[in-house]
């Protein structure tokens, strides 16, 4: 009994010891700024002063009648969700070659995921020389062919096309290497199953395949709009927004709003309303998978 | 008859054949073209960085160096503190994996082998740190990283990388949970402590997790441009990705030639550590995907 008591002991004693710390630490990086993100959406704190006062939800009825620069920031964010998602057949496609299917598939698995590696700063600049309307290379490739030179980054309409371009570059391969995970882990025996029975590739692919990976597809839809709503550094180096507000995001503008205009208040509301439509568009992709089949 | 059945079987079974490698041709010819796209950019940009302002004008960016011109990467070195920023990074990156692995065991060793009241609580933080990104909340992170005097050390990023990964716990939890318990119960007999088991026995047995996503930890930190953008705007206190951000907004620097040198140099990190570790690298992205 004593014996017992004195495991019940160290089992306290350790469980106190190894979690003080980490959990200070969550408490004090992630929960307290969350909830303290909720208690700022209601003020007009500026980011300095001592004093936070209580503004009710007007910051929230700010951004929904009177902030349309954030809701053409919020459709460029749409253009980066919607192409990564049409992607997405096309990576599941590159996934299901990797998967032993293609010769020298650990060499092209590599290059697949290598943009993914690559510092956000610099695909940003490599990006911005290539796009540039002055000696970017794109544009001696058109002239190569006599076609006119594309103004990649200072033309409202093309900007967000070429901002999403780099993105599809640098993130495409981590849907894929995602998809090839779960192709691995299915059991080998179950696709040739369905081989013998004389499936064609396509009902493999559609009935077998894909019903089974549903939990990563579910992930991967999750980064995409968790990814798209987020986008900030790509836009951020190569046009800092511009030209005017043409390929702004979402981000950018609550960075702005918080750390240029010190409307930390704002910023916050905008955050929540960011947080919402990540949940809410993820429950309704999960909904709508699940609801095929 | 025999002859003529059998040779048209052989016919048809070569046209398959044919078929197939034109299959597998193809398959090949299309992984190329996306290499082409994926290392294209990158050659281009290796390339420049070897030339002069008037070689970028005047020849295609196609076309290699011709000889070993070094200036860009001079001057990027004399005018950058290239190694300061270095050693920033590395500072965060070192600490950040090793207080990490140390730290997140210690939670998930706890998390699988005992039974307390708060386990719950933790299982919701680690939905809530999935679904609610960091950026998100950083704007009120801002406020309490200026209130705890943190504003423009390297200790700001630091505890951030370290306190809000809860996605690595979560990780070593499906580790932890493959190591029989039995292992823990013999060492008991034996009269080892929890510390000792968790010391001698689980900490070296998780390992190769932690090479893992110690590697894919130092990628990120490596990479990150946000955090240490916000905290520390100082010169002395740059990483290698806010250095390189500076470059490119300064008219010394921004010249194609001279940020393409600044790019090669920025990239050499996180591209050795990915040809050097890429098993571990996939490894840990397929541990956070499929659930065993």
């Amino acid at each position: 009994m004593t014996k017992r008591n004195a495991t019940k002991t160290q089992e306290h004693i350790l469980l106190i010891t190894f979690l003080l710390i980490p959990t200070i630490l969550i408490l004090l990086f992630m929960v307290y700024p969350l909830v303290d993100l909720f208690k700022l959406s209601f003020t007009n704190w500026d980011g300095v002063s001592p004093t936070k006062n209580f503004v009710g939800l007007s910051n929230f009825k700010t951004i929904f009648t009177d902030s349309p620069e954030v809701w053409k920031s919020l459709k460029n964010n749409g253009l980066y969700f919607v192409m990564h998602l049409l992607f997405i057949p096309l990576e599941l496609y590159i996934a299901f070659l990797l998967d032993e299917r293609v010769k020298a598939c650990k060499f092209f698995k590599s290059v697949t995921f290598l943009p993914y590696v690559i510092n956000g700063v610099a695909v940003s600049c490599m990006f911005s020389f290539l796009y540039s309307s002055q000696d970017g290379v794109l544009n001696s490739i058109l002239q190569f062919f006599h076609m006119n030179k594309v103004a990649w980054l200072s033309d409202p309409k093309i900007v967000n096309y070429s901002l999403v371009g780099v993105s599809l570059w640098r993130f495409t391969g981590v849907h894929i290497i995602l998809f090839l995970a779960a192709f691995q882990s299915l059991p080998e025996d179950m696709v040739e199953a369905s081989i013998i029975d004389g499936a064609s590739s396509f009902k493999q692919f559609w009935y077998i395949v894909l019903p089974n990976i549903k939990s990563v597809i579910e992930l991967v839809l999750f980064l995409n709009v968790r990814g798209a709503l987020m986008v900030f550094d790509i836009p951020y180096v190569m046009t800092n927004g511009g030209p005017g507000t043409a390929s702004s995001t979402f981000t950018l503008q609550t960075v702005n709003k918080a750390f240029k205009y010190s409307s930390f208040g704002m910023a916050s509301a905008m955050a929540i309303v960011l947080m919402i439509m990540i949940i809410v568009i993820t429950l309704g992709q999960k909904k709508l998978l699940n609801l095929k089949r | 008859m025999m002859l003529a059945e059998l040779e048209v079987k052989k016919e048809k079974r070569s046209n398959e054949k044919a078929l197939k490698n034109l299959g597998e041709v193809l398959k090949v010819v299309f992984f190329m073209i996306i290499t082409v796209i994926v290392i294209m950019p990158i050659l281009i940009t290796v390339f420049t960085s070897f030339k002069t302002l008037a070689q970028v004008g005047s020849e295609s960016a196609l076309k290699p160096p011709t000889s070993l011109y070094l200036d860009n990467y001079k001057a990027v070195f004399e005018n950058g503190h290239v190694f300061r920023a270095l050693g920033n990074s590395m500072i965060l990156v070192i600490g950040a994996v090793s207080i990490n692995s140390i730290l997140s065991t210690m939670v998930a060793y706890c998390l699988t082998r005992f039974d307390f009241k708060l386990k719950k609580v933790y299982y919701l933080l680690f939905l809530i740190g999935l679904i609610i990104p960091g950026t998100v909340t950083e704007i009120s992170r801002f406020g309490l990283i200026t209130n705890l005097h943190l504003y423009d050390k390297l200790l700001a990023p630091l505890l951030i990388y370290v306190g809000a990964d809860l996605m690595q716990i979560y990780i070593y939890n499906q580790f932890l949970e493959q190591i029989p318990v039995s292992i823990d119960e013999s060492a008991m007999i034996d009269g080892a402590s929890y510390f000792t088991i968790y010391w001698k026995i689980i900490f070296p047995m998780v390992l190769p997790a932690t090479a893992t996503l110690g590697i894919l930890k130092a990628v990120d930190v490596l990479n990150d441009m946000y955090i240490p953008f916000l905290y520390m705007p100082s010169a002395n206190h740059r990483t290698l990705s806010t250095l390189l951000l500076k470059f490119s907004q300064d008219p010394r620097t921004s010249s194609w030639p001279k940020l393409s040198a600044a790019v090669v140099i920025v990239m050499i990190p996180t591209l050795l550590i990915y040809f050097a570790f890429q098993k571990y690298i996939f490894a840990g992205i397929t541990a956070g995907a499929v659930k065993e």
